[in-house]
């Protein structure tokens, strides 16, 4: 009889519940009594499927009971079954019980049923293997929950046993490729005693990763049908399991013809030339991929179209005959039209603005569309350091209307400040402790309003850091820096504001018997230039610093007073090198010159003409100088990864009048590893030169002041590197090299030839959270005027990267 | 150990939720929250479930864990449509959003999503008495979403980045037809446009030019009393000659060429 039509709903019966409350049901599943319910209608399906996805019945049914005039009544009825109320494991280790807790809290508050049990099962077991326990058993157990009504708990009792490894790998049917090649392929290792670093645990992700590298060793030499035919893994130890493999090899398939299909803007001979596959090659089908759509290394077929505009370049190379050994390949070519890019969209930037990304991307509206623009962007938002790597997505939309294509940028932010505590023993006042902080996606913007201090405002790529150094009451420092890369917004130009102060005291039983302190302030301003070409930096900066002995014997004649200098200095740079941590081509030449305001014209003024006259803390009231200094380094490949690095330095400080000699400060020191350690006072330029003691030479003592180093220096460098690895997490080389250098009183002694020579070898490592550390052994081969100990063989140890 | 703890390691529901409701009540939301979450798979189905999963939504959203929260309320909404909570949880999910929306320089995600919530709320209650509240939120939304787009345009034309600008200013006029920037972006695709043909090579120039022009007649015939006027005249007037400039030197490049080919063509004895 049809029923169909609309009725009022009369009543609602709800049968099969005991422990569950009708309205609550009802509530969910979205039915009340004085609906109208048109028979039939999705509602009653919607209802039922609602009631279901709670988990809670094993069985669902809606009817109609009873039909009046337009009145129907409804039954509901719901088998309840027992649900989960609680997970509990047995013989699993605190660690374990809360990760797996975590991996299947879902079917809590489900019905009990036994594809719900068995998933529990998997998943328990998975995690183990997965952790090398291949033996692993998992039983369960559903005892009633005695504290909540028709619920059970799920007891999983699990026997982790040994971890399991593999004792010996067996291949069969393998002609061309040896056993050992095999082996070495694989991850999992047989379990032999000298082998200690190699993991022969049996994993069997891991074990299916392996099948497939061996198949994709086989396609590398051509062996296009190579399969694994049949494959086994058995005990023959409750720890020990057996892998046999059986293998099918095939032939292995040379090329024979290519050709081209659909290529109109680019010529067949110009294809096969990019391509570099010729007649007889191996074939190798990943090679071949790499060569068609994506290499790092080389220029392949789709970056051609695809920096160009392809966007929708599509090629397919097709096996149009295969003889024999031989296979005739045809590349079929889909063009399509060139766009050019229309909007960019910026997603997922939770803390860092838009302006500060957007400045980074080069695909910009109205040029062409280009893949290498795609990665070299993704690199440059790498590098910011603000996202994580892995997660940037970028995704063309195009719009083949309009031949335009739209680009989606996606990043995540990831934590971006970094944190410096260290302590350590140097500079011969003990030891030295370090507390630093730096934002690196600071903003000053911000900094106004106080609810943006959570914990600094951030977002408009600025830096700040901060940093404090000290040892009790002998040495301490203090720095504070800013950075704008942008300023301005318009271009690359980065300021930057610096402001330090550091003491140092003589402490004598607990009493300060002098001491000296240094404040300075300084301001700089870098900008990358477009002439001669881009890679010339030119920076300029201003700085002011106040010296205030008190006390204190610092080698200057007077022990009460205050010296000041300022400085402007000029760099200009060159810097076209390949990888800042591992550079193999490229050089990095740079020319500066630091000067202060020229006082000895105003001397007459000042009444200071008689110089002779005048005691020291007249002469430095205020300190003068110009100082210049070049540096050039060239990375060149000699064989591999072998690098050599060629340096050469040079330094000249001079007065402005002739009568004058030059002061004390910011004199050349050389010897050693070249860390400044602490001698601020007189701004020295200490210099390494490995296999000499830490700051032995020093032209031997004419003058005043030629004790506190030289005016001229010269140094040179030969280096040879070869990396150990180059993962980012860890970069390691090792190097060797011949060194020389020497340090003049004055212009009129300098010879470029007369030198102090060495030669040594080292290494060093970088890693991103300590920079970059090394130690070296070098002989010294020239006896030190003055200083006989001086040379010989000895260690070095170097923080941070040294320029010179 | 404290009353709380010993909540937590209870195994009796019934006596959990009612130390959250307490805790709620006392507005210590955080504790509350972490006795809820872990009941509330057990409550499903029993006549506590709804006013639980309701807490928890506020219990966050005191927290202003607005991710959170919005997405409890959605639930709420979802499971328990006929509640007579359910319009408050509604407009509660879009309200988080809201609230978890951020400033116009950073993703516009949530409020995307905000906007949508208020609209389906709107759509399902018309007649609530939220309805003015609602437009409101949306047009506020709405602007944040404007002043991101004129920003990024507005980056190009910053970082002299003119052809960019033109493409992407003009977009931002499509897109927001009543924004309050709109006049400027006018002003600033005419200054771009002028620039980009100035600084292009010769045989571009008179198409590009002719654009520049194209979009004063636009910027004056809208815009007849905008204070950027007389600059934009001025620009014009300097495109109109650019223009002619272009033409000309382009005529007389041609030339030579044209005199070579006649020069060609008669035959000399």
């Amino acid at each position: 009889q049809n029923r169909s039509g609309e009725y009022v709903i009369a009543g609602i019966n709800i049968s099969g519940i005991k422990f569950l409350d009708s309205n609550a049901l009802l509530n969910m599943a979205g039915l009340k009594v004085g609906d109208t319910l048109e028979i039939p209608s999705t509602r009653t399906a919607t209802a039922i499927r609602k009631l279901w996805e709670t988990g809670l019945f094993g069985d669902v049914e809606i009817t109609a009971t009873k039909f009046e005039g337009n009145k129907v009544y409804l039954n509901l009825y719901l088998q309840e079954r027992p649900r989960v109320s609680r997970i509990q494991f047995e013989g699993v280790k605190k660690g374990d019980a809360d990760k797996l807790q975590d991996k299947i809290k879902a079917i809590k508050g489900k019905i009990i049923s036994d594809p719900l049990v068995k998933n529990a099962l998997i998943t328990v077991e998975k995690y183990y293997k997965d952790k090398g326990f291949y033996a692993v058993k998992v039983n369960a157990t559903q005892p009633k929950d005695t504290l909540l009504s028709n619920s059970v708990i799920l007891k999983l009792k699990v026997e982790r046993g040994k971890k399991v490894k593999a004792d010996e790998i067996i291949f069969e049917g393998n002609q061309a490729v040896s056993d050992k090649r095999l082996h070495r392929r694989m991850k999992i290792k047989e379990k032999r005693f000298p082998r200690i670093f190699t993991s022969s645990k049996f994993v069997p992700k891991k074990y299916k990763e392996d099948k497939e590298r061996i198949i994709k060793l086989y396609g590398k030499e051509g062996y296009r049908d190579a399969q694994i035919l049949e494959d086994c893994v058995y005990f023959v130890k409750p720890n020990r399991v057996n892998i046999y493999m059986k293998l099918h090899e095939g032939p292995q398939y040379h090329y024979r013809n290519i050709t081209w299909k659909g290529n109109f803007v680019y010529s067949d001979e110009y294809l096969s030339q990019v391509l570099g596959i010729k007649k007889g090659d191996i074939y190798d089908r990943e090679e071949l991929d790499k060569r068609l759509n994506f290499s790092l290394t080389e220029q392949d077929i789709s970056s051609l179209y695809m920096d160009n505009g392809y966007l929708f370049f599509r090629i397919t190379p097709v096996e149009t005959k295969v003889e024999g050994d031989s296979i005739d390949i045809e590349m079929r070519i889909y063009e399509g039209p060139q766009a050019t890019i229309n909007s960019i969209f910026i997603n997922g930037n939770t803390r860092t603005s838009d302006h500060v990304i957007l400045r980074e991307i080069r695909t910009i509206p109205g040029r062409k569309f280009s893949r290498r623009e795609i990665i070299r962007t993704n690199q440059a938002l790498s590098q910011l350091g603000y996202f994580d790597p892995e997660k940037i997505q970028i995704e063309p939309v195009p719009h083949l209307e309009t031949g335009t294509v739209d680009i989606n940028y996606t990043v995540e932010e990831k934590p971006s400040d970094q944190l410096e505590l260290s302590g350590g023993w140097g500079g011969g006042i003990g030891f030295v402790g370090t507390v630093g902080v730096v934002f690196n996606n600071f903003s000053l913007r911000k900094a106004g309003k106080l609810s943006n201090w959570r914990p600094v405002p951030a977002g408009d790529g600025q830096q700040l850091a901060l940093r404090i150094q000290a040892n009790g009451r002998a040495f301490q420092t203090y720095s504070l820096t800013f950075t704008e890369p942008w300023l301005g917004g318009k271009k690359p130009n980065a300021f930057s504001v610096n402001l330090s102060h550091s003491v140092q005291r003589n402490v004598f039983r607990n009493r300060v018997l002098g001491g000296l302190q240094v404040t300075s302030a300084t301001m700089s301003l870098g900008r990358r230039l477009n002439f001669p070409d881009d890679y010339f930096v030119l920076s300029n900066a201003l700085s002011f610093r106040q010296y205030t002995i008190d006390n204190y014997n610092a080698g200057l004649g007077y022990n009460n007073g205050v010296s000041r200098s300022i400085t402007f200095s000029t760099t200009l740079a060159r810097n076209s090198i390949d990888n800042p941590t591992f550079p193999r081509t490229g050089s990095n030449i740079s020319l500066s010159v630091t000067m202060t305001p020229p006082f000895s014209l105003f001397d007459n003024i000042e009444g200071r003409a008689n110089y002779d006259a005048l005691s020291p803390q007249e002469r430095f009231r205020w300190i003068e100088y110009h100082k210049w200094m070049l540096d050039a380094s060239f990375f060149t490949p000699i064989v591999g990864k072998l690098v050599l690095n060629t340096r050469a330095h040079f330094g000249f400080l001079q007065t402005y009048s002739k009568e004058k000699e030059v002061g004390p400060f910011e004199r050349f020191i050389l010897g050693g590893s070249g860390l400044s350690g602490f001698n601020f006072l007189l701004g020295s330029d200490i210099i390494a030169l490995r296999g000499y003691k830490d700051r032995s030479i020093v032209p031997f003592s004419t003058g005043v002041n030629a004790g506190t180093g030289g005016t001229v220096f010269s140094k040179y460098v030969m280096e040879l590197r070869y990396p150990l690895s180059l993962n980012p997490a860890a970069t390691i080389f090792v190097l060797s090299f011949v060194e020389a250098g020497n340090n003049w009183a004055d212009f009129g002694r300098f010879n470029p030839f007369n030198v102090y020579r060495s030669a040594g070898i080292g290494a060093r490592v970088l890693m991103p959270a300590f920079g970059m550390i090394g130690i070296d052994y070098a002989v010294g081969f020239d006896e030190v005027r003055g200083d006989p100990g001086a040379n010989g063989g000895q260690f070095h140890f170097t923080i941070g990267q040294q320029i010179r | 150990c404290s009353k709380f703890t010993r909540l937590q390691r209870s195994n009796d529901v019934q006596k959990k939720y009612a130390g959250a409701l307490e805790l709620y009540e006392n507005k210590d939301y955080y504790k509350a929250s972490l006795l809820l979450e872990e009941i509330i798979p057990v409550l499903r189905g029993t006549e506590q479930a709804e006013k639980a999963q309701l807490i928890l939504a506020y219990c966050y959203y005191y927290q202003k864990d607005y991710t959170l929260s919005a997405f409890y309320f959605k639930r709420f909404y979802q499971t328990f449509g006929r509640s007579p909570k359910a319009e408050e949880a509604m407009y509660m999910h879009a309200y988080s959003l809201y609230k978890s929306s951020p400033a116009p320089n950073l993703d516009q995600t949530d409020t995307k999503k905000a906007i949508s919530a208020f609209q389906s709320y709107l759509n399902a209650y018309p007649t609530s008495k939220r309805v003015d509240e609602c437009n409101k939120l949306i047009k506020e939304l709405r602007s944040k979403l404007e002043i991101k787009s004129y920003n990024l345009a507005n980056e190009y034309y910053k970082q002299d980045l003119y052809e960019a600008a033109v493409i992407a200013l003009s977009n931002f006029i499509d897109q927001y037809p009543d924004s309050d920037y709109r006049e400027e972006a006018f002003y600033k695709r005419l200054e771009s446009a002028y620039l980009f043909a100035k600084n292009s090579i010769l045989s571009k120039q008179e198409q590009r030019y002719q654009e520049a022009i194209g979009y004063y007649q636009d910027f004056a015939e809208r815009y007849p009393e905008s204070k950027w006027l007389a600059k934009a005249s001025n620009i014009y007037e300097k495109a109109v000659e650019g223009l002619r400039n272009a033409q000309q030197k382009m005529k007389e490049l041609q030339k030579p060429q044209k005199q070579k080919e006649e020069d060609k063509a008669q035959p000399s004895f």
